[in-house]
């Protein structure tokens, strides 16, 4: 019986003294790639521009039923590559065979970079221009000259908005 | 016997995020316009709205002229309409019971499109025609034939311009 109790006791303390060793510290490395594309969004707050007839003598230069367009140019460029939103109108405003210059349309523009402008059909006319990645919101208030040599007609033309990130 | 555990670190790894790459770095958007011009006329006599012809010597004086009345015409029709400025007569001339016949009154005009003529009492006689829309100025002269046959009095009579600019 004696004999017995000492073998437990010494099976026990063996037991206790062998604990797990903790591992050695060790270290790795992760290495991480991150992609970053160039990339530009274009949001404007009206697809439609609709300027109703006004007297000329009393309403020189009409302003659009729509009101001042908010536009958000939002682009992923290179470190210091220029950022450009540029307007060109598709035609001359027409009514059938009657016309009425592009440029009939001008505008004027806020927001930091937004610039202020006169509409062509030949060639994009910039809008806003801006340096590096970023998002920007500015205004663009079109107004339309009312002048009396104009033929009676409903005259319509299309201007297409460029925002250009390389 | 001791058992030591080890525990083993993490193996070497590598991450990669790519963040999804817009395709474009050009973004466009498109804004419809539409100018609405309708027909509409405006007739402005400068100046005042009366005419006095002072008496006068009809052997010095056979013609009366009166202060020369400056006309703006301004209309906006469909192309190739024709825009007409008449007047005409609302009576003879009268002072009481005595009459100046109305064909008395005649008058001279200058201005593009205007035109000289004796006034009527009956028919609207053509002051201007133009083409088109536009703005067009002009003078009217109004002279009176002066004669001894005339009995004293005070004679009037009230004309009536019309622009039409269909």
């Amino acid at each position: 019986m004696r004999i017995r109790s000492v073998i437990v006791a010494a099976v026990f303390i063996g037991a206790a003294q062998a604990s797990p060793a903790l591992a050695q510290p060790q270290s790795a490395t992760a290495t991480m790639t991150v992609s970053v594309s160039t990339s530009a969004k274009l949001t404007i707050s009206s697809s439609t521009l609709t300027f109703a007839d006004a007297n000329p003598d009393l309403v020189p230069q009409i302003a659009p039923a729509q009101g001042a367009l908010s536009i958000t140019a939002k682009a992923r460029a290179t470190d210091n590559a220029q950022v450009v939103l540029t307007v060109q109108a598709d035609d001359d405003l027409r009514s059938g065979l009657q016309v009425i210059p592009a440029s009939a349309i001008t505008w004027t523009a806020s927001g930091t970079g937004f610039a202020s402008g006169t509409l062509s059909k030949t060639a994009p006319v910039t809008l806003g221009q801006w340096i590096g990645s970023g998002s920007r919101t500015g205004s663009q208030t079109l107004a339309f000259r009312n002048l009396w040599t104009y033929a009676t007609g409903t005259y319509t033309c299309v201007l297409l908005y460029t925002l250009s990130g390389p | 016997m001791s058992k030591a555990v080890w525990t083993a670190a993490a193996a070497l790894a590598v991450f990669t995020i790519a963040v999804p790459a817009i395709a474009q770095s050009t973004a466009t958007a498109t804004v419809n316009v539409t100018v609405n011009v309708s027909a509409r006329a405006t007739l402005d006599l400068h100046g005042t709205n009366s005419v006095t012809f002072a008496d006068a010597d009809p052997d010095t004086t056979p013609s009366i002229a009166a202060p020369a009345l400056t006309i703006d015409v301004k209309s906006r029709t469909s192309a190739a309409s024709n825009v007409t400025l008449t007047v005409v007569s609302n009576q003879d001339l009268t002072s009481g019971s005595d009459v100046i016949g109305i064909a008395n009154l005649t008058w001279t005009s200058t201005g593009t499109g205007f035109a000289a003529g004796t006034m009527n009492k009956t028919t609207a006689q053509t002051v201007g025609s133009w083409t088109g829309s536009g703005t067009r100025s002009g003078t009217v002269t109004l002279k009176l034939a002066n004669s001894w046959a005339y009995n004293a009095g005070a004679y009037t009579a009230t004309l009536t311009y019309t622009l039409t600019a269909p």
